[in-house]
């Protein structure tokens, strides 16, 4: 089996399981009791806790850990959105990831004025300028997404960050594809006035369950569950301390995944040569960087989700869009946003994402299995 | 060899795959997500995501892939479509043969091409025989063996190069053999109970669903064959002929529905020797093994539920007509006459 869907979840590493396991023997107990089992647990907890300021350089009191990059992400945005009310004004893109632009639609439902920036192929990203046009004095809240998880698109966060903060406005980032694939320095966000930037375990290779959510300091935040007062009244509910312990190992790893990033781009560049060859159209930004990780590429006379269960069935593992979207068939949104003209491509997506254990020999393989199921349409 | 398998999560596509595992076959399940269904009923064929997860499980437990393809676009094009254009237009539509001809069997050939297998299995109640003619092979589609749950009925419309790498697993099998090879082979879902009603419609009423779906309501007038009115209706597509429930006329002798007419809404009734007819005309013809040129005796089926009749079938441009031995009772425009010689399904088309 060749698994190449990276950006859906990441295999875990010897050591994470091992960290996990080893929770599982010393931290099992509730990490808010008084005893010694408690501060064993809290002590993993808190130790992970600062383990992930430091590689991000933020305070560690500032970190909410919640159980996964979909509920950082819900925390982000209705979490600082709480008050946004009836005529409000939110802008986020219509290339995010469900966990924030779903968050933004149930503000909407509430009576404020969503509005999805217009977004083009060429950037991949919104640009500044069209984050520029729509920032309002009545905009409420802005969500934006950092690295793209369809097509690895980076967007110019920092300028959003400048705009956003010139203008008084909280600016939310989803940042759960990042770590591992850009450098990332928070606190340089933070300087520029970013309120909250959600992260996640399992895109960085760590286990699924587990994320967390930088609030900037001082930061008002609505909790979302109810039920005790942990992580400082922002979460309620017992943090899982094993899949923590997991996400600690991972980000041991950060600083290696990064340096894997120049042999990824290759190996990426090898196969888009050979989807290209069997007459796929690429979807990535003309003008726009993009993270070395992930290659979304439209195959004509392909329906994706037939083509993902055709290579499966050769043991490529790939997707046709986000994984949570997958299984229920509809094209993906973010490739419809991008190429609006070329339904096609959406409707033929498939995504191949690459990790650090991807191999030079596995992605031949992949190629010639793509060359060979590519091959059957008629 | 590699055997594409239709999984709808009922017994009998699990126990037909169960069997091609037990032969040896590399399988790869497939489940149609053809409808959402609306409301609270929302147990149904093909369409409830119980069922797709009946036969996600029933592939984990015999432990072959299986995947979901969403085929909603399509079934709404190619069958609901046309059966509300059908109940509109004063007919009963057939939606099963639509949905296997245009949608379902078609789309098996397409994945099984891109999927890379051989073969094709499902569950239908059919048989299929290969005979050698000349250097090729051909495939003849036979009722199945439990003559109460034939369905070579719905598939006359199969295209004979589709007949050629169909797998019937459960055609020699009666519907009592069938749950028992569940039971023997472990079939996680065995004792599930059939559906009964269209899959679409799982509470089973039609009026109800072509008012919701075209946004409409209707009403109209029932007459005699003399023309005179005799009561009113709520809507043309509530009436099939032959239909005697439902008229609200009254006491007085037995009345059935002998036609609909779009035209003027109207729907006529007589008695029950009225809805005797010794001839009609089919459209829309589809011939398993090549269409035939002259005359020939034959056996045809005008409903689901009906016994093969003595009859004379003439072929057409785009269809036949048929000149029963004996007169049949109710023949429906929209139904499909089917014809048999023997065993042997030939084609079938649309009643006209």
């Amino acid at each position: 089996m060749i698994y190449l869907d990276h950006h859906a979840a990441t295999p875990l590493s010897a050591p994470v399981r091992a960290a996990i396991e080893q929770a599982h023997a010393l931290a099992w107990a509730n990490p808010s009791s008084a005893h010694a089992a408690g501060r064993a647990a809290r002590a993993l907890l808190e130790r992970v806790r600062r383990q992930l300021a430091e590689l991000v350089e933020v305070q560690a009191a500032d970190l909410v850990f919640t159980a996964g990059g979909t509920e950082a992400c819900n925390l982000a945005v209705l979490g600082l959105g709480a008050e946004v009310g009836p005529g409000a004004h939110v802008i986020s893109s219509p290339l995010e990831h469900p966990a924030i632009l779903e968050a933004v639609q149930a503000i909407g439902r509430r009576g404020a004025r969503v509005e999805l920036l217009a977004v083009e192929a060429a950037h991949g990203q919104p640009t500044p300028a069209a984050l520029a046009a729509a920032l309002r004095d009545d905009t409420a809240l802005v969500a934006l997404q950092w690295v793209n998880h369809e097509t690895g698109a980076i967007a110019p966060v920092e300028e959003y960050a400048r705009l956003c903060h010139a203008r008084g406005v909280p600016l939310v980032i989803d940042g759960c594809q990042v770590l591992g694939k850009v450098p990332c320095n928070l606190s340089a966000l933070s300087e520029l006035g970013v309120r909250a930037i959600a992260l996640a375990s399992t895109k960085l290779g760590g286990p699924a369950g587990v994320g967390a959510l930088w609030l900037a300091r001082g930061q008002a935040l609505t909790a979302l569950t109810y039920g005790g007062a942990q992580e400082r009244g922002r979460r309620a509910g017992t943090p899982d301390a094993a899949a923590i312990a997991g996400f600690g190992a991972a980000l041991a790893a950060v600083e290696s995944r990064l340096l894997s990033q120049p042999r990824l781009a290759q190996l990426r560049d090898q196969l888009e040569q050979l989807c290209g060859a069997c007459g796929a159209s690429v979807n990535a930004p003309a003008e726009g960087a993009r993270v070395a990780t992930v290659s979304n590429v439209s195959v004509p006379g392909w329906r994706g989700e037939i083509l993902v269960a055709a290579l499966d069935l050769e043991g490529l593992c790939v997707s046709a869009g986000a994984a949570c979207s997958s299984g229920l068939g509809a094209p993906s949104p973010v490739l419809r946003a991008l190429y609006a003209s070329e339904p096609w491509r959406a409707e033929s997506a498939l995504r191949l994402s690459l990790g650090p254990e991807t191999q030079a020999t596995e992605v031949e393989q992949a190629c010639a299995i793509l060359q060979r199921v590519l091959g059957r349409a008629p | 060899m590699r055997v594409l398998i239709a999984l709808s999560g009922g017994v009998d596509s699990s126990v037909a795959a169960a069997l091609l595992r037990e032969q040896g076959h590399d399988l790869v399940g497939v489940t149609f997500h053809l409808w959402d269904a609306a409301g609270d009923n929302k147990v149904g064929r093909c369409c409830a995501p119980e069922d797709r997860d009946d036969a996600r499980r029933t592939a984990e437990e015999l432990g072959f892939p299986h995947y979901v393809i969403d085929e909603r676009a399509a079934f709404r094009q190619r069958v609901v479509e046309p059966f509300l254009d059908s109940y509109l237009g004063g007919t009963t539509p057939a939606p099963c043969v639509a949905c296997n001809q245009h949608v379902k069997v078609h789309r098996l050939v397409e994945l099984a091409d891109r999927f890379g297998c051989e073969r094709i299995a499902t569950g239908h109640y059919a048989r299929i025989v290969r005979t050698q003619v000349g250097a090729r092979s051909e495939a003849r589609l036979l009722r199945g063996r439990d003559r109460n749950k034939d369905q070579s009925y719905f598939l006359y419309g199969v295209p004979p190069a589709a007949l050629e790498r169909l797998l019937f697993p459960l055609g020699e099998l009666t519907k009592d053999q069938t749950r028992a090879e569940g039971v023997r082979l472990g079939v996680p879902n065995a004792g599930k109970p059939d559906s009964q009603e269209l899959c679409f419609v799982p509470d089973g009423d039609i009026g109800g669903f072509v008012e919701r779906e075209r946004a409409l309501s209707q009403e109209g007038e029932i007459r005699d064959q003399g023309g005179s009115v005799v009561g009113a209706h709520q809507g043309i597509y509530r009436y099939t002929v032959g239909q005697r429930r439902g008229l609200n006329l009254g006491g007085g002798p037995a009345r059935y529905v002998l036609r609909v007419v779009p035209e003027d809404k109207s729907v006529v009734v007589g008695d029950d020797a009225a809805l005797l007819s010794a001839s009609c005309r089919a459209e829309a013809a589809a011939w398993c093994n090549g269409a035939p040129a002259e005359p020939f005796e034959a056996d045809v089926r005008v409903r689901y539920r009906h016994a093969p009749a003595r009859a004379r079938v003439y072929p057409e441009a785009h269809g036949f007509r048929v000149e029963f031995v004996e007169p049949q009772r109710a023949i429906t425009p929209g139904q499909a006459a089917v014809v048999y010689r023997g065993e042997e399904v030939v084609g079938g088309g649309i009643i006209a």
